[in-house]
């Protein structure tokens, strides 16, 4: 070893010979070490709902907590602000609970917690065959949130009011913004107000902007949660429903759930961001995706609605309409029923219903119809539709299959009619799937209408991957 | 006509003198102008100086007093006896050890014919022993009565000082005085036997209006025996130097008008402290009391002291101004203390002789002062000629360029480091609390390298981003600066030196370290040159020397460990190895090594015990560990090559010509050991390093930036050491010349590669200036009683990280706090809920953590922002693309009541100034518990004299029983064991600063008193008269 040291060449091979050494274990363990993969989004049931029922007062109201739920929980029906009676707490899963509203109640508010909190869906229907509001009007029961998006005609073209909810046990400091066909608009009388603990304010949009055709209305809060809903009157008794809440601005929206048959059949969109656009539009129908003639896009300002008559484009196909835009943009879609003394319905971008959807009251009879028409945009799509009826036992389950870009409409129609709820379960490897329901009844004077797209179920939330880690404390290195 | 030849009386004084006497005899009697009458005194010497000074200048002109006599005295008392002869009549004051040059009362004489006025001439003074160093051309003094003879230590006498001057003082050793003057001025006072008598009456001729001349023609040789305490003083049996100090002050307090002597009381009280202190530093503890004891020692004979100042009170004012003149000019101080600084880096005391009695104090200091700085030449000159200097000139300029982005602007932080705030009082607040209320609340040990932070920040005025950035940023040319330094006694050639200390500055470790923000790195590579110097000096030093390495050694080791563990690892390995082979060689060194190695250990002993819990965090640092600042998958070729890897780092093959360097260095037989351990210090770096690159910890390995830089030190040195052979190759000229030059061109393209690729890619991150804080002050402002906030950021794989901080961001080291794993979960798992969007209590749960709010940065991510909106218990304050912010709509604070039912209801509560938190807790029914938001255990609570019962609740917050009355509930955390620990550690810190600074040598005088036998200065037998 010494001689090996003390010679000069003996040392120098010496080192290249450890250094090749060391080259080689660095090498031999160069995969050790591979970064621990993110853990999967894990699904949990949701352990507490609660939604407002904007204006019941005069309406039926039903609510429904699809069975599956584990464990004990409890669902009661409130006027907010009031204590849940005996009477309206709901039976128990799978069972739709249903009261018909005395007039001048304020808004109720429908809380689930633990297992009967999984899924639980309201929605309120009013059925009236003359005055103003003649029509049949149904809405799902909103969740508190900070932001709504409302598309429609606006206070020139109907009677647009917004049915505004403090639920929550702090204030509520809520903004409203008007997206006009003419750009924002801007009114010096203010457009925030305050919502007190339990209180509801009822606000009508033609005091803040009198003038537009079109419009969207953004409804948010600044502080607390606010529950919104809004209603639009057409004048003359031509027909009244409430405007579904539209998905949150995106650059693809799908407006579900396109009744087919007769009448006008108008599509709004707003582009509320800073930006003009041309947005894409494209029908969904039974037959696949198609480009309606002259009607391939439609322009909208920076910051204002546009509507294209689709009428003649659908030509009277249930369908959805999927729009693409290079901007974040808000859409909505209004149908005229036929007759002497039409209604209106009202559908809106809604999301895809991955985990599943609940619609609560569905109506099957002589003259009345209940039906779904679902969407799939992208690959094909399986779901399975269960109708949970009031009465009786539950029907076996029915699973439709929607071939890739199809539309397919399923008429809902439980053995012995009546009122029922229905749940919609995308299956295992189905591609995502969009959706409506339309509710109508045939009277002598025309068609009343109603529609609702449907929206994610409160069954399931998706809890995402957390780690405690000081890194927060920086952004996130490059 | 011819003045009258004016007579002159020489008086010799002699005390145990013999052994230079017969010189100093002989110089008087040689003297070229011839003396017209001699008088001798003899203090009651009992070495036979009676005898020769009889036998020199016959019996009856010697007169002999007792032991105790002082100079003064029997001046005076040859004076009393000696008539007036009526002329012009001069005395001329000699000691026994004081030889006068032939010519010098020639001179003395022909300067004082020169200028009537001058009335105290002295003579050149140089040293006996040394006879061309100079002593003494004029002494003057400085307020405090420090002593400057305005002469660098041992300087030799060129001719430099030449010429007639008019100086404040001179020596009474070879002083000419008209008698006259003496006479009226009173002569030397004998209150000051020895010492400072010739200041003080220089000072009162001074002030009387006549002139004190330093005649340079005129030279005497002086030993100042009494002063170098080579003969007992029997006139005081005080320490010269305490005597010396203390006369210093009563002369000049005496002599000083009445206001610039109050300010000199201040003064001096002030500089008293100072020097004990530096010389309690030194391990001088005699000398300290000395210093105290003098100065002591003139304020506790206040009559004395009137009664001195009462017999100078005539002219003392009117005179003033004159003196004032000739005091040590005010820039003196500034370079004095430059010279000061300077020898205690070169390893002298930290107080210099300037203040004793002599300049020639401190013995030639041994090979290490072979420096360039020894050369006399200006500041300036000194400073900027010296290649160290420039080289560090070099790299600040290099840094400076390729840190433009770094220099200025907001916070910095990224990377590893978090944001930098808070001073130095946080700092130290939170190494010293023994509970910390930051994140989810520990007890734990704040990490150790906060308190050198900590001391550090102090000394830049609290400012903490200063110190930071100062390390961090400036961690290139510190690096340098030390690499220079410490290679001192290992390489002799400057040139070569610079080149090590450039190629180690400018590796990839470094630039990789600033970019990631790595502080830990940063300190430990400035350290390394630091480590291997010292290890060298205790293996290799004198014994003395050796210990004192070792100490010193122990003490940056313990600072590198707290900083990065894996440095102590490197270097325990090392200094075992290095026990086995010289421990049986040299005495001491393995005790020497295990004290180097004992130190750290000792000194962070609670802290490595929590780090040995979790084993690691042994091979990370301080600061962040996030994955994507480290390459995972760290090629072979760039650990061979010293390139850890992650941002920042050039390519790999920059240091190829560094490699070569080191192997070609191979071929060379010099300094074959020394290469040897050089490159086994590599390979041990580069193994330990691969290790470090492999294992992970946590979600990544850690960062081999340590190991690598240990490596390369190695490296370096072995590739250094043979500097000087390529220069001879260079001389040899012909192929040999052509072969040092590609030698030279390959080693230095290294570091030149470093620095130009840095320069030209700047450090762009993830370290910036102006990280936008996560607290608003909005939450700052609404979380003072420390309320939590949790902030979550969502990452681009989908991952949510989150933490709670408390109304700030952390402090340094605030992060690294550890947090138990089953907390963790339980957080984590409340936070996922939230974010989730179930629904829920979860928000509520968070709630009775002390959770106030719920940040997110900007970009808030859609469905983060739609269930933090949806739930609630929470409610928004703000929206912005900056971020979001939610608060608690019913938060709980830091303390709450729970009821039986569970209902829990917030508490009032405060945090008095001496720690603790006083709790107001109203009256109820039995069985409430009142919940701290901390986890639990170590909490103590008093109620008006009782101590309620704790539990633990929600698994893991601390719980009281309150009194059913209510009252005031204290609660605080004990922390007496952690109060005492901090204690000790500053008491061992303190002890080991002293024993490793270099202290008093290991004599006062060790050198042999060699009787000069100069063949030129043949006996030349002068009649006596």
């Amino acid at each position: 070893m010494r001689l090996l040291i003390e010679n000069r060449f003996g040392f120098l091979a010496l080192v290249l010979v450890v250094l090749a050494a060391m080259f080689g274990v660095a090498f031999a363990t160069r995969q050790g070490v591979a970064p621990a993969p993110v853990p999967a989004p894990a699904r949990v049931a949701v352990e507490s709902v609660s939604t407002v029922c904007p204006d019941p007062g005069g309406a039926r109201v039903t609510a429904v907590t699809p069975p599956g739920g584990k464990g004990e929980g409890t669902a009661t029906v409130a006027e907010v602000g009031g204590k849940p009676s005996a009477a309206s707490r709901l039976e128990g899963p799978g069972v739709p609970w249903q009261r018909d509203v005395p007039a001048r109640v304020g808004p109720v508010e429908v809380a689930g917690a633990g297992a009967m909190a999984a899924g639980l869906e309201a929605a309120q229907t009013s059925r009236r065959l003359g005055g103003d509001a003649r029509g049949l009007a149904g809405v799902r029961c909103a969740e508190p949130g900070a932001v709504a998006w409302f598309v429609g005609p606006g206070p020139a073209a109907a009677d647009v009011r917004l049915f505004l909810t403090n639920a929550d046990d702090a204030e509520t400091i809520v903004e409203i913004l008007v997206y006009a066909g003419e750009g924002p608009v801007v009114n010096d009388s203010g457009s925030s107000l305050v919502l007190k603990p339990g209180e509801h304010r009822t606000v009508r949009l033609r005091d803040l902007a009198p003038s537009p055709l079109v419009m969207a209305v953004e409804v948010r809060t600044i502080s607390g949660r606010v529950a919104a809903a809004a209603r639009a009157v057409l004048p003359k008794g031509k027909g009244t429903d409430w405007l579904p809440a539209a998905a949150e601005p995106a650059t693809t929206v799908v407006v579900p759930g396109i009744p087919g048959g007769g009448g006008l059949r108008e599509l709004y969109v707003t582009a509320p961001g800073e930006a003009d656009t041309v947005v894409h539009v494209k029908a969904l129908t039974a037959d696949g995706f198609y480009a309606m003639k002259n009607r391939e896009s439609l322009e909208v300002p920076a910051g204002s609605t546009a509507s294209l008559d689709l009428s003649t484009g659908i030509g009277g196909q249930p369908a959805a309409i999927v729009l693409t835009a290079d901007v974040p943009i808000v859409a909505g879609a209004m149908t005229t029923g036929t007759g002497s003394r039409p209604d209106v319905a009202f559908s809106a971008g809604a999301p895809a219903i991955d985990v599943g959807s609940v619609v609560a009251d569905n109506r099957a009879g002589k003259k009345l119809s209940s039906r779904l028409i679902l969407s799939a945009p992208g690959a094909a799509a399986k779901v399975r539709v269960q109708a949970l009826p009031r009465k009786g036992a539950a029907p076996a389950p029915v699973e439709v299959e929607i071939p890739a870009a199809r539309t397919k409409e399923i008429k809902l129609a439980p053995p012995g009619g009546g009122d029922f709820s229905v749940m919609v379960q995308p299956l295992a490897g189905s591609g995502p799937v969009y959706g409506g329901r339309v509710l109508d009844e045939s009277t002598p004077e025309g068609l009343l209408i109603t529609a609702q797209p449907l929206a994610l179920a409160r069954t399931w939330a998706i809890v995402p991957p957390v780690e405690e880690t000081s890194d927060v404390v920086l952004p996130a290195a490059r | 006509m011819q003045p009258p030849r004016p007579s002159v009386t020489a008086i010799v004084v002699s005390h145990d003198g013999a052994r230079w006497l017969k010189e100093t005899l002989q110089g008087v009697l040689r003297q070229s102008r011839p003396l017209d009458r001699l008088v001798g005194v003899d203090n009651g010497s009992r070495d036979g100086s009676a005898a020769l000074l009889t036998e020199a200048f016959g019996a009856n002109s010697v007169l002999t007093m007792p032991r105790s006599t002082g100079f003064g005295e029997a001046v005076a008392a040859v004076l009393e006896r000696l008539p007036h002869t009526g002329g012009e009549e001069w005395i001329w004051l000699l000691h026994d050890d004081c030889a006068p040059d032939r010519h010098a009362l020639e001179a003395l004489l022909w300067a004082a014919a020169g200028d009537r006025e001058a009335v105290i001439l002295g003579p050149k003074i140089r040293d006996w022993l040394d006879r061309r160093t100079l002593l003494e051309v004029g002494v003057t003094v400085d307020r405090s009565g420090r002593r400057d003879t305005a002469l660098e230590p041992r300087e030799y006498d060129q001719g430099q000082h030449d010429g007639v001057h008019e100086v404040l003082s001179v020596s009474t050793a070879g002083m000419l005085v008209r008698r006259d003057v003496w006479e009226r001025l009173g002569g030397l006072d004998p209150e000051l036997p020895l010492f400072r008598d010739d200041l003080d009456l220089c000072w009162r001729a001074t002030a009387a209006g006549h002139k004190v001349l330093c005649v340079t023609a005129a030279v005497a040789w002086h030993a100042e025996a009494a002063a170098r305490r080579r003969r007992r003083m029997a006139v005081s049996d005080t320490h010269p130097r305490r005597l010396d100090r203390r006369n210093a002050m009563f002369v000049v307090m005496a002599n000083l008008p009445f206001r610039s002597m109050l300010w000199s009381v201040v003064r001096n009280l002030f500089v008293s402290l100072l020097r004990t202190l530096l010389l309690l530093l030194a391990k001088q503890p005699a000398n300290a009391l000395d210093e105290v004891v003098a100065f002591g020692g003139v304020l506790s004979s206040p009559r004395r002291l009137l009664k001195a100042r009462k017999a100078r009170k005539q002219g003392r004012k009117q005179g003033y101004p004159k003196v004032k003149a000739l005091f040590t000019p005010p820039g003196m101080a500034l370079r004095r203390l430059t010279d000061m600084v300077q020898g205690y880096l070169s390893g002298a005391g930290p107080i210099d002789s300037a203040g004793r009695h002599h300049a020639v104090i401190s013995e030639p200091s041994g090979e290490d002062d072979g420096d360039e700085l020894l050369t006399d030449a200006g500041l300036m000159q000194r400073v900027f000629g010296n290649p160290g200097v420039l080289l560090c000139l070099g790299l600040l300029a290099v840094t400076i360029a390729a840190e433009r982005s770094l220099l200025y602007g907001g916070l910095l932080g990224g990377g590893a480091l978090v944001p930098v705030v808070g001073g130095a009082s946080d700092l130290w607040q939170f190494y010293t609390s023994g509970y910390h209320a930051a994140g989810l609340g520990s007890g734990g040990w704040a990490p150790p390298y906060v308190a050198v932070l900590a001391a550090l920040s102090t000394i830049f005025l609290g400012k903490t981003w200063l110190a930071v950035s100062v390390l961090l940023l400036g961690c290139v040319p510190l690096a340098g600066l030390s690499a220079y330094i410490a290679t001192r006694s290992m390489i002799s050639h400057p040139l070569a030196r610079v080149w090590l200390a450039a190629s180690y500055a400018l590796l990839p470790v470094a630039t990789g370290a600033v970019a990631a923000g790595r502080l830990g790195t940063a300190v430990v590579f400035v350290l390394l040159p630091a480590y291997a110097a010292l290890a060298a000096r205790v293996i290799t030093g004198e014994r003395r020397r050796a210990r004192r390495a070792a100490w010193a050694l122990g003490l940056l080791l313990a600072v590198g460990t707290a900083f990065a563990p894996l440095v102590y690892v490197l270097v325990a390995v090392l200094g075992g190895l290095a026990a086995v082979s010289f421990g049986g060689v040299r005495r001491g060194v393995g005790a020497s090594l295990g004290i180097a190695m004992a130190v750290p250990i000792v000194l962070l002993a609670p802290w490595l015990a929590q780090l040995a819990a979790d084993p690691g965090r042994i091979l990370l640092e301080a600061g962040l560990h996030r994955p994507e600042l480290v390459d995972s998958r760290l090629p072979p070729e760039a650990l061979l090559l010293l390139s850890p890897g992650g941002p920042g780092v050039p390519p790999v093959w920059v240091t190829g010509g560094l490699f070569a360097a080191a192997l070609a260095a191979l071929l060379f037989r010099r300094h074959q050991m020394v290469v040897v351990v050089g490159w086994g210090v590599t390979v041990f770096g580069v193994l330990v390093a691969t290790v470090a690159a492999r294992v992970p910890v946590g979600d990544a390995p850690a960062w081999p930036g340590v190991p690598l830089a240990f490596a390369a030190t190695g490296l370096i040195v072995a590739a250094a050491l043979t500097g000087h052979r390529v220069i001879e190759l260079h001389r040899a000229g012909g192929l040999r010349r052509v072969g040092a030059a590609l030698m030279v061109l390959v080693a230095c393209a290294s570091p030149v590669l470093v620095a130009g690729l840095w320069i030209k890619d700047g450090v762009d991150g993830p370290l910036r200036r102006g990280v936008p804080s996560v607290i608003t002050d909005f939450v700052a402002a609404a979380s003072r009683q420390g309320e939590g906030t949790i902030v979550l950021r969502s990452g681009a794989d989908g991952l949510l990280t989150f933490t709670v901080l408390r109304g700030r961001t952390p402090l340094i080291g605030e992060t690294e706090l550890p947090v138990p794993d089953a907390l963790r979960r339980r957080l984590s798992d409340l936070v996922a809920g939230v974010i989730s969007g179930r629904g829920g209590d979860d928000a509520v749960a968070l709630a009775s953590y002390g959770v106030r709010f719920v940040a997110v940065p900007g970009p808030v991510d859609a469905k983060v922002r739609r269930s933090l909106d949806a739930d609630p218990a929470l409610t928004r304050v703000n929206l912005s693309p900056n971020g979001g912010l939610w608060r608690m709509v019913a938060p709980l604070g830091r303390v709450y009541l729970q009821g039986k039912d569970g209902g829990r209801t917030p508490v009032p509560y405060t945090e008095p100034a001496g720690g603790g938190i006083a709790v107001t807790v109203p009256p109820g029914e039995p069985g409430r518990t009142l919940v701290l938001a901390e986890p639990a255990g170590g909490w103590t609570a008093t109620a008006g004299g009782s101590s309620p019962a704790a539990r633990t609740i929600d698994g893991w917050a601390q719980g009281f029983e309150p009194p059913a009355a209510g009252g005031r509930v204290t609660i605080e955390y004990g922390a007496s064991w952690h109060r005492i620990w901090l204690w000790a550690q500053l008491a061992i810190v303190v002890l080991v600063l002293v024993l490793a600074s270099p202290g008093a040598r290991g004599a006062e005088i060790t050198e042999e008193y060699a009787e000069p036998v100069a063949a030129e200065r043949e006996l030349q037998e002068v009649p006596a008269r």
